[in-house]
């Protein structure tokens, strides 16, 4: 199972890419990684949900767009920051830190 | 539907599309009416702001807190997300600083923010009305963002990678930048997509720049010009985020566009590499118009470029507007200022040619 974080926006715009891959995890952080996706049911969440906010939605907010594949199951989600759903929220958080993650920063414009 | 907490009502809308559309017969239901909600929600803030724009808030506008003369309250988010906000009260107007260095630089560069619009502009507050300035600190986890929600500025802390850890709140210009994006909110309203969300991003850096200068007491040609000095994480290397002088040189993934030739047409899709259809990366177009106008005319930016800008953004502005109806607009207000021949009037006409724009 690979877990690719695309975000983007931000005061800064810079768009930041986080890959988890359970072949390249720790056998307990491979496992971890399986649940923090099952708790998110991630496979069934509607793929692309514009901002919530409208003209009021604010400015410099992230975006996020988290692609999963699973044996070959490949599905991306794209949220608003403050539209995500709380586990989705969660896992981005442990994929963002968790060990043997890679990252790559870009400018904005670039292919993700 | 509950009216008490307007800003902890912000529901993950594809978890209820999600049991709308596949929940059983109750759970569908309540999400239905959830969703139903939201959308009232959302259109009750969407016309508070336009209230509060139209009409000023010599009332109390639904959802929104109402203050006189730009009281500040800082809040402790406890490093939970959207729906924690504002969080725990920590310090109001006039409260002594406390132990936490964010909360006191949050405090002091709302307060510098609206010294500047009062003083030089004759602004009172975001809203022109006095509204409160309402700021969260320690949002979420070693967050890289600062940003304005629509109602209140935000700050996380920074993980060191992007943001020095704690450097959200230690640029004044950056500070400034946030607040400037509910002034523009209140005023032109600009859609926060492709050329209108540039000249948002825009206003945003000529005003939380002109904030430094005008607290630092510099001239055009002493000014710094950058956005986000010092701040910069490990994971970049540069002295800023962007640089309104020389667009795409601040840091090495800087690549902001300096004019038209530069412009990248990106969409406005939802892709987070796009940016909105590329607001930050295009914002360097009218950054360096408005740098180039306010060098040529020369002395404190804030006095002459600063109220051309300012003015056109709060009066001659709409969602729509583009590069070159921004152009027009600075033009049109720098004549109705200065005169049609004037110094002033020729400068900024000189720096929208300069940017390709014009």
């Amino acid at each position: 199972m690979k877990v690719s974080v695309v975000r983007g926006g931000g005061l800064a715009g810079i768009v930041e890419t986080t890959t988890a891959d359970s072949e390249t995890l720790a056998p307990d952080d491979a496992a971890r990684l399986r649940n923090k996706v099952d708790e998110t049911g991630f496979f069934d969440l509607p793929g692309d949900v514009p901002p919530a906010g409208g003209g009021s939605g604010g400015a410099d907010r992230f975006h996020y767009a988290v692609t999963i594949e699973d044996d070959d199951r490949t599905h991306t989600v794209r949220r608003a920051e403050p539209d995500l759903p709380e586990a989705l929220g969660a896992l981005i958080d442990w994929v963002s830190s968790v060990p043997g993650r890679r990252t790559g920063l870009t400018p904005p414009g670039g292919s993700p | 539907m509950t009216t008490s907490c307007p800003l902890c009502c912000i529901a993950p809308p594809d978890l209820l599309i999600a049991i709308a559309e596949r929940g059983d017969a109750a759970d569908r239901e309540a999400a239905q009416r959830t969703l139903a909600a939201s959308a009232v929600l959302r259109a009750q803030r969407e016309e508070a702001t336009r209230r509060r724009r139209e009409a000023g808030a010599d009332t109390e506008v639904q959802g929104v807190a109402t203050q006189v003369g730009g009281r500040r309250t800082v809040y402790d988010a406890g490093h939970g997300t959207e729906a924690a906000l504002p969080g725990r009260k920590v310090r109001g107007e006039g409260d002594e600083p406390v132990a936490d260095t964010a909360v006191n630089e949050a405090y002091d560069g709302a307060g510098l923010t609206y010294s500047f619009y009062k003083d030089v502009y004759e602004r009172d507050s975001i809203d022109g009305k006095g509204m409160e300035l309402i700021s969260s600190v320690h949002y979420g986890t070693d967050f890289d963002n600062a940003f304005w929600n629509g109602s209140q500025m935000v700050y996380g802390d920074g993980s060191g990678r992007i943001f020095v850890k704690g450097g959200l709140t230690k640029d004044i210009d950056v500070v400034a930048h946030e607040l400037t994006h509910g002034v523009t909110q209140m005023t032109a309203a600009l859609d926060y997509s492709k050329q209108p969300g540039a000249l948002n991003e825009s206003f945003s850096d000529v005003f939380g720049s002109l904030v430094k200068q005008h607290h630092l007491g510099q001239t055009a040609d002493q000014a710094d010009w950058l956005i986000g000095a010092g701040i910069l994480g490990s994971a970049l290397t540069g002295q800023a985020l962007r640089s309104m002088k020389a667009p795409g040189t601040a840091n090495d993934l800087d690549h902001q566009a300096s004019s038209m030739s530069g412009y990248a047409d990106l969409p406005d899709d939802n892709d987070p590499a796009h940016d909105n259809g590329g607001v930050h990366i295009n914002s360097g177009i009218p950054n360096r118009a408005f740098y180039l106008a306010a060098t040529a005319i020369g002395g404190h930016a804030w006095e002459a470029a600063g109220r051309i800008w300012y003015v056109t953004l709060t009066g001659h502005l709409e969602p729509t507007s583009d590069f070159s109806a921004a152009a027009d607009a600075t033009l049109a207000t720098a004549g109705e200022l200065f005169g049609a021949a004037s110094h002033e009037r020729q400068a900024v006409n000189a720096a929208w040619k300069e940017v390709g724009v014009l």
